[in-house]
C-alpha cells in the first residue's frame, strides 16, 4: 500500500492541474488493461496532460492531451502514471 | 443487398484484384473520429450517396460518386473512424480489413486520410501507418481555421516532403480545396496504373509500446517542423517553439470555456437533464401535427380509392384496408424519426453528444451498459428500429447486445395511442391531467424496468471482454444544417426500407385473417332500427370480424387470456398490434363495434370508452373492462415484445436469432406474468 501510494496517476489529478506522463501501464494490476490503446490515443510518456473536467460522479474524467480532450474512465486513467 | 454477398477467399492481394469485377477507381476516406472525414465525404460526393453494411457485420459505410466537376469518374467510400490500424473492437477489425481486403473492391486505389491540424501529432499517427502499409495516400488537412484562430498555420509543402505524399488543405464547409483534392486523386490514380502498388501493400503487425512511441516520435517531430506562426515577419525559431509549446498542445480555447459549463459537476448535469427533456418533449409536439396530417391523408386516400373500385369486392378491401393502411402505418412514424435524426445530427455535429455520453456513463455502467448506450436508449422512445441501428457505435459487443436487448422496453411512440385510450378509461373525466401524469409515470417506469433487466442480465452473464470508455470530446463547432438534413433524410429512408416491408406484410396477413372466410352477415331489422347507413356498415363490419379467422384465432387464445380478465376481442386486437402497437386502438374500435360514425377523434374515443364500459365478460353481466383488467393491459404493453419489425431489425443488427428470440420469450413471458399478477393482485386487495 505504501509503495503504491507514492505513484500518482491521472486519476489523482485535480481539475485544471497539468502534469507530464512518466509511464503508461507498466505495472498494471489488471491484465485486460487497454494500455496500448491509451498510447495510440496519444497518451505517451513525456506528453503533458491536463485534467479538464470530472463528470458529476467523478468518473469518467476529461483529460486533454496533444491538443484534444479525451474522456476516460477512472480505472483507465489509473494506468497513466504522472 | 444480395449482390454484395460475393465471397472472396483469395488470400493473396494480387490474385484477388484480378478476381474482382471491373469497377470505377475507388477512393476510401480514412481518418480518426472527429477529424472532419464525414463532412469532407459530403463535399466530395455532393448529394448522392448510399450506406451499406460490410457483409456479415453491422459496420456501416457510406459510398457515393465523386462530384462530376472534377472529371474523375470514381467511387468514394467513407469508412468509420479509426484510431490506428490496430483494431480494438470487432467493428474496427471489420473496418481495417476493408482497407486491405475490401469484399467488393479489394485494396482501394486511393486513400484520402483526413488530419485535423490542431492535433497533428495524434492524427499523423494513423496517416503514417497508412503510408507505411504501402497504400496510396493523400492527406487532407482539416480544421485549418481553428489553427489560424491560434495564430498558427501549417506548411503543407513541407509536410508533403516529410511524409512523402501529397498534402492538401481543405475546408469542406467553404468548399476550399475539394477540387484540388479530387484532381490530386486523379493524378495519383493515373500514375499508379503503371505500378502494381497493391502487391506491396501489407497490413502492419500488432504494435508494442516501443513501436507506438517510435511512431509518435516521428509525428511530433513532423508537427514541430510544419506548424509555424502565421505572421511571417517574427517567425523566429525560438519564438515558434515557445508558441508551439504553449498554444498548439492546448485544446480549442472556446471549447474549454464552454466545457466549464457543460461538464460542470452540477450545472453540467442540470443542462443535460433540461436539454434532454426539451428534445424529448419537442419530438412529440413537433411531430404530432405532421403525423395527424399523414394519418388523415391516408384515410382520405383509402376512402377515395374505395369509392372508385367496385364496392364489396375482396380486392377493394385488400387495397384500401390492407395495402393503403399498411403503408399508412409505416409513414405515420416517419415525422418522429426524421425529427429525432435531425436532433441527433445537431447534437453530434456540435460536439455535445460525446459530452452527454460522458456525463451518463457512470450511472449506465452500473447496469452493465455504457455511456455510448445513451443515444440508442433515448432514440428508443421514438422508435426501436432506428434505436437498434444507433447501437452500432458501441465498440464493446456485449454492451451493444445488452443495449439492443433492452431497447424494446423503452416506451416507443407507438405505445402512446394505446396508453392514451386505456388511461382515458381509468381516469375520471373531470381529472384529465391524471392521464398526463400516468403517461409520464409510464415513461419513467419503462426506463427503470429497462435498467433493471440490463442489470439482471449483466449479473447472470459475466464477460471477459473488458468494458472501456475512451471517447474524444471534439471541439464545439457550428453544425452544418445542410449535411444534417441530408443525413436525416438518408437514415430515415433506411428505416422505411427496413421496417416498411415488414409492417406492410404483416398488415396484409392481418387483413386476410380479418377478411376471410368472407361471410356476409345478415343483419336483422331490429338491430338496425334508428341507425344511419354508416352505422349499419360498422355493425356489419363487426359481425364479419366476429366470424373471421382472426376471431377464431382469438378464441384459441381465450383460455390463456381469461386469467388476465380479457376475452377474445382483446386477443384479436393484441394479435393485430403485432403490425404496430398503435393498431391495437383501431382494432379495438372494430372488435367492439363502435357505431358512432363521426370521424372526429374525440367522438371516436368517447364512443370507444362507452363501448368499453358496456362490454360484458364471458356471457355474464360483469363488466369486461375493470380497473384491474385495464391496468393489466397497460402492464402488458409496457413489457410485451409486440413489434415484429423490431424483431427483424434486431436479427439483422446482431447477426443471429439469439437476441430477438430471447426478447420475444423473455418479454412476452414477463408481460404475461406481470399482467397476471397485476390483475389478480388488484382483485385480491378488493380493486376489481
Amino acid at each position: 500500500m505504501d509503495s503504491l501510494a507514492a505513484i500518482k496517476t491521472v486519476a489523482d489529478m485535480k481539475i485544471g492541474e497539468s502534469a507530464v506522463i512518466t509511464t503508461v501501464g507498466d505495472d498494471c494490476i489488471d491484465i485486460h488493461c487497454h494500455c496500448l490503446r491509451l498510447m495510440e490515443l496519444g497518451f505517451t510518456p513525456g506528453q503533458e496532460v491536463t485534467l479538464v473536467a470530472k463528470s458529476p460522479f467523478k468518473d469518467p474524467l476529461a483529460v486533454s492531451v496533444r491538443g484534444t480532450v479525451i474522456a476516460l474512465r477512472r480505472n483507465e486513467a489509473e494506468c497513466i502514471k504522472i | 443487398m444480395s449482390d454484395q454477398t460475393e465471397k472472396n477467399s483469395a488470400s493473396c492481394h494480387g490474385e484477388q484484384s484480378v478476381a474482382l469485377e471491373e469497377h470505377n477507381p475507388v477512393i476510401a476516406l480514412v481518418g480518426v473520429p472527429n477529424s472532419g472525414k464525414t463532412t469532407l465525404f459530403n463535399s466530395l460526393t455532393g448529394s448522392n450517396f448510399k450506406t451499406s453494411n460490410y457483409p456479415g457485420a453491422t459496420v456501416e459505410y457510406s459510398a457515393g460518386n465523386l462530384i462530376s466537376k472534377i472529371g474523375f469518374k470514381s467511387y468514394v467510400i467513407d469508412t468509420p473512424g479509426i484510431v490506428s490500424l490496430n483494431a480494438s473492437s470487432p467493428d474496427e477489425e471489420v473496418t481495417i480489413n476493408g482497407l486491405f481486403n475490401h469484399y467488393k473492391y479489394g485494396i482501394p486505389d486511393i486513400i484520402i486520410s483526413t488530419a485535423d491540424c490542431t492535433q497533428l501529432s495524434r492524427q499523423l499517427f494513423l496517416v503514417k501507418q497508412l503510408i507505411d502499409a504501402g497504400l496510396n495516400v493523400i492527406v487532407a488537412v482539416t480544421m485549418n481555421d481553428l489553427l489560424e484562430n491560434k495564430g498558427l498555420e501549417l506548411d503543407s509543402e513541407k509536410l508533403s516532403g516529410l511524409l512523402g505524399c501529397p498534402v492538401i488543405k481543405v475546408n469542406s464547409r467553404k468548399s476550399v480545396g475539394i477540387v484540388e483534392l479530387g484532381l490530386e486523386a486523379k493524378k495519383m490514380f493515373e500514375d499508379s496504373l503503371l505500378t502494381n502498388f497493391q502487391a506491396k501493400v501489407s497490413r502492419p503487425k500488432h504494435p508494442d509500446e516501443n513501436s507506438i512511441a517510435k511512431l509518435y516520435d516521428f509525428t511530433e517531430e513532423t508537427e514541430r517542423a510544419v506548424i509555424r506562426s502565421k505572421s511571417k515577419e517574427i517567425d523566429i525559431q525560438a519564438i515558434n517553439e515557445k508558441i508551439f509549446k504553449n498554444i498548439n498542445r492546448k485544446p480549442d480555447a472556446n471549447s474549454l470555456k464552454l466545457d466549464k459549463f457543460f461538464l460542470h459537476p452540477v450545472w453540467g448535469m442540470v443542462i443535460f437533464v433540461i436539454a434532454m427533456g426539451l428534445i424529448f418533449t419537442s419530438i412529440f409536439w413537433l411531430a404530432r401535427p405532421i403525423m395527424d396530417l399523414i394519418d388523415s391523408g391516408f384515410s382520405n386516400l383509402s376512402e377515395a380509392v374505395s369509392l372508385i373500385l367496385p364496392q364489396h369486392t375482396w380486392y377493394n378491401d385488400l387495397i384500401t384496408k390492407g395495402i393503403i393502411k399498411g403503408f399508412g402505418s409505416v409513414m405515420t412514424f416517419l415525422p418522429q424519426i426524421v425529427i429525432l435524426f435531425i436532433y441527433l445530427g445537431l447534437l453530434e455535429d456540435s460536439g455535445y453528444l460525446s459530452r452527454a455520453a460522458m456525463l451518463i456513463d457512470k450511472p449506465l455502467s452500473k447496469f452493465g451498459l455504457n455511456g455510448r448506450s445513451f443515444v440508442p436508449m433515448i432514440s428508443g422512445y421514438a422508435c426501436a428500429i432506428p434505436a437498434i441501428m444507433a447501437a452500432r457505435t458501441i465498440p464493446n459487443r456485449r454492451e451493444r447486445y445488452l443495449t439492443i436487448m433492452i431497447i424494446p422496453l423503452m416506451s416507443c411512440s407507438a405505445r402512446v395511442p394505446v396508453y392514451a385510450l386505456l388511461l382515458a378509461f381509468l381516469v375520471p373525466p373531470d381529472k384529465p391531467w391524471l392521464a398526463g401524469l400516468g403517461l409520464g409515470a409510464l415513461y419513467l417506469f419503462s426506463l427503470i424496468s429497462g435498467s433493471l433487466v440490463a442489470a439482471v442480465i449483466s449479473k447472470f452473464k459475466k464477460s471477459d471482454e473488458k468494458s472501456t470508455f475512451m471517447l474524444e470530446l471534439p471541439a464545439y463547432r457550428k453544425p452544418v444544417l445542410r449535411h444534417i438534413l441530408k443525413n436525416a433524410y438518408h437514415k430515415s429512408s433506411v428505416y422505411v426500407k427496413q421496417a416498411g416491408p415488414i409492417i406492410v406484410f404483416i398488415s396484409l396477413i392481418l387483413w386476410a385473417l380479418t377478411y376471410f372466410p368472407d361471410i356476409h352477415p345478415d343483419i336483422s331489422k331490429d338491430r338496425t332500427n334508428g341507425l344511419n347507413e354508416q352505422q349499419i356498415e360498422r355493425l356489419t363490419e363487426s359481425d364479419r370480424l366476429n366470424h373471421s379467422y382472426a376471431a377464431k384465432l382469438g378464441g384459441i387464445f381465450e383460455p390463456v387470456l381469461k386469467p388476465l380478465g380479457w376475452d377474445w376481442r382483446i386477443g384479436v386486437s393484441l394479435i393485430s398490434a403485432f403490425a404496430a402497437r398503435e393498431v391495437f386502438v383501431s382494432s379495438m374500435a372494430i372488435t367492439f363495434s363502435i357505431t358512432d360514425a363521426d370521424d372526429n377523434d374525440e367522438n371516436l374515443q368517447k364512443s370507444m370508452l362507452t363501448s368499453m364500459r358496456e362490454a360484458k365478460q364471458f356471457g355474464t353481466d360483469k363488466p369486461l373492462f375493470t380497473i384491474a383488467s385495464t391496468l393489466a393491459l397497460i402492464i402488458y404493453f409496457v413489457f410485451a415484445m409486440q413489434c415484429l419489425s423490431t424483431v427483424a431489425v434486431a436479427r439483422k443488427e446482431t447477426g443471429s436469432w439469439r437476441i430477438p428470440l430471447l426478447q420475444i420469450v423473455v418479454y412476452t413471458t414477463m408481460a404475461y406474468v406481470l399482467s397476471l399478477i397485476t390483475y389478480n393482485g388488484l382483485r385480491l386487495i378488493g380493486v376489481s
